[in-house]
């Protein structure tokens, strides 16, 4: 995602006005000026398009680099907005069962040869710590990691929800909602991906 | 003239180039996941002293590890924390897995704290020794043998009534390499014992295979000055329920076929939970000190009328750790979570914590029967992040201490 950045921008402007006159350069950075802008919007595009968790389905197995807050209004916005079909399995960095149960979902996904999102939501903690666990997880589309007070965001999902990991939510294409704790079973899988 | 000219068509470039490097550097941070706050790991350890003065242990927002006391006639008024050496260790405060301290006779304190390792679900059980009551403290040290990349976790420690200090953890060193040999069951419980207050340590020893992964090990002097355990531990393929174990002293350990052996525990839980999953949700233990046996509670779910029925669960256990079934009860509370108890003589008191979106309520259950009959007491109550309830006890001393993001609180419930 680097471009350039203010340095590089001043070496730039610099050789520039070494070796062109003035109003050559002028044209000159005003054409730049419009390119660099257009270059780092169309970047920026291509970062949002990654990480968005709209409707879109995203490719998995590619390298993630962050986790996005999740917090105890997420679960009703990635309901309303997110994507379906789609799996989210809660886990905590010392749940062991949790990358068994996830490979369950991570088949039936490859089974069916369909690009379905499969997200990871770590429990407690974010960032580079909770990204050290991604390889447990083949074909994840994204991390999200919790931040906030841990019973009031599992509440938000789930007030049942006694804290036992991992916990999973399938959404079907319908919008229809499966919650198992532990790996789900082969009917489960059937009714959510048929 | 012309020097105006071109200082203007230099002006009106730059303010050009200005404007869509700003459109293009908004528009990328407003596209870039919301950076998460700074995380404080709120676990806290506390013990009371020889002298009846209460200790914590526990990491402050800059992730040191700090200790702080209170003297027994001002519970509550902490002196200035102090920060301990833990080197550059990486230390797990967080959930089940807190730092705890104990003290020991002749001066002796310990710290302990789980280090995470780089590798995912390992650790290293490290302890800092004081042998002048917790005055000053050694550099970190390991407490276990095996120094593999492995699973050394959820740490306990206490002192018996001979000195001797247990110390028991999670450890996966018997888990075969992957597709080699059978599938190993859960973990192993692991412990070792120290007859100098830490200084030096016998041998590693199993005390039990196939326990849950990542539930704290709950431990309780026995009235005859042992050390007895109960942990989560997973019966046949995948049914998570406790077991109990009175520990092994000193010279029993360093016999070398205890090393490698053990025996089957006791069952001191009947829910029949068939789970292939970490509940993170370990038990409490204390000794009934009015006659034999133990009082204990724990999480788990049952089937009641073909129902899951989740629910914190009290009971008390014979000698043996068998649960004496006519006693077992359930909290009155569905969202009890992460209860422990105490006891001294007639009195048992329970305490857990209770969170209802972002208000957490501290409650109690005393009984003054030894368990036969209980009333609810609501202790506290608190906002946001905090920590499980934490209980301490010396003789008829007990006490609940609750930490939250402001300020740690004292609960005395002797009485």
């Amino acid at each position: 995602m680097t471009f350039l950045n203010d340095h590089q921008i001043d070496m730039l402007m610099s050789q520039l006005k070494r070796r062109l006159k003035f109003k050559n350069f002028s044209c000159l950075a005003f054409l730049l000026s419009i390119f660099l802008g257009q270059t780092l919007q169309a970047q920026d595009h291509k970062h949002e398009h990654k990480h968005s968790a709209g409707p879109t389905q995203s490719a998995p197995a590619r390298t993630l680099s962050s986790t996005q807050a999740f917090n105890e209004k997420s679960w009703d916005q990635l309901l309303k907005n997110g994507p379906r079909p789609a799996a989210y399995l809660f886990t905590t960095t010392y749940c062991s069962t949790c990358p068994a149960a996830f490979e369950v979902l991570h088949q039936a996904v490859k089974e069916k040869g369909r690009p379905v999102p499969l997200m990871a939501v770590m429990m407690d903690a974010s960032g580079a710590k909770a990204l050290r666990h991604a390889s447990h997880f083949k074909g994840m589309t994204k991390m999200y990691a919790f931040e906030g007070f841990e019973p009031e965001i599992r509440q938000s999902v789930d007030s049942a929800w006694p804290n036992v990991t991992p916990y999973v939510v399938m959404i079907d294409a319908k919008g229809n909602l499966q919650k198992v704790i532990g790996p789900p079973s082969p009917e489960m899988l059937r009714r959510w991906l048929p | 003239m012309r020097f105006i000219k071109q200082s203007w068509c230099a002006w009106m470039v730059f303010s050009v180039m200005v404007l869509g490097m700003t459109t293009a550097l908004s528009a990328n941070a407003q596209s870039k996941p919301m950076k998460h706050a700074k995380r404080v790991q709120l676990a806290t350890g506390v013990a009371l002293g020889p002298d009846g003065r209460l200790w914590v242990v526990g990491l402050n927002e800059q992730g040191q590890m700090f200790m702080q006391s209170s003297p027994v006639q001002a519970l509550g008024q902490w002196t200035a924390p102090v920060i301990l050496n833990t080197q550059q260790d990486e230390m797990a405060a967080d959930g089940e897995s807190r730092p705890k301290m104990a003290f020991g006779p002749n001066g002796w304190a310990v710290v302990t704290y789980t280090q995470p390792l780089p590798k995912p679900y390992t650790g290293f059980v490290r302890m800092l020794r004081s042998a002048d009551g917790g005055q000053t403290f050694s550099a970190p040290f390991t407490v276990h043998q095996d120094r593999q990349e492995i699973t050394h976790r959820f740490e306990s420690i206490l002192f018996d009534a001979q000195g001797n200090l247990h110390t028991l953890w999670i450890d996966k060193r018997d888990m075969p390499p992957k597709g080699a040999g059978p599938k190993y069951i859960g973990a192993a419980v692991y412990g070792n014992v120290s007859k100098d207050g830490g200084a030096t340590f016998g041998p590693d020893y199993k005390l039990a295979d196939h326990s849950c992964e990542c539930c704290r090990i709950a431990m309780s002097n026995t009235p005859d000055g042992k050390v007895a355990a109960v942990w989560r531990h997973v019966f046949g393929e995948q049914t998570r329920d406790h077991a109990f174990a009175v520990l092994p002293g000193a010279s029993a350990v360093a016999s070398s076929s205890a090393q490698g052996q053990s025996k089957p525990p006791v069952r001191s839980t009947f829910d029949d939970w068939q789970i292939n999953a970490c509940p993170h949700h370990g038990p409490g233990l204390a000794a009934n000190t009015s006659q034999t046996g133990f009082h204990m509670v724990w999480f788990g779910i049952r089937k009641q009328d073909g129902q899951d029925v989740p629910g914190v669960r009290y009971s008390r256990l014979n000698a043996n750790g068998e649960p004496l079934l006519s006693s077992v009860k359930a909290l009155p509370d569905a969202r009890a979570e992460h209860a422990d108890v105490l006891s001294h003589k007639q009195r048992v008191v329970v305490v857990w914590r209770s969170s209802e979106g972002s208000t957490s309520t501290l409650k109690a259950w005393v009984s003054d029967n030894e368990g036969q009959s209980f009333s609810v007491k609501v202790l506290g109550q608190t906002q946001g992040p905090n920590d499980h309830p934490r209980l301490v006890q010396r003789a008829e001393k007990m006490l609940v201490v609750w930490r939250d993001t402001k300020e740690i609180k004292v609960y005395d419930v002797s009485q």
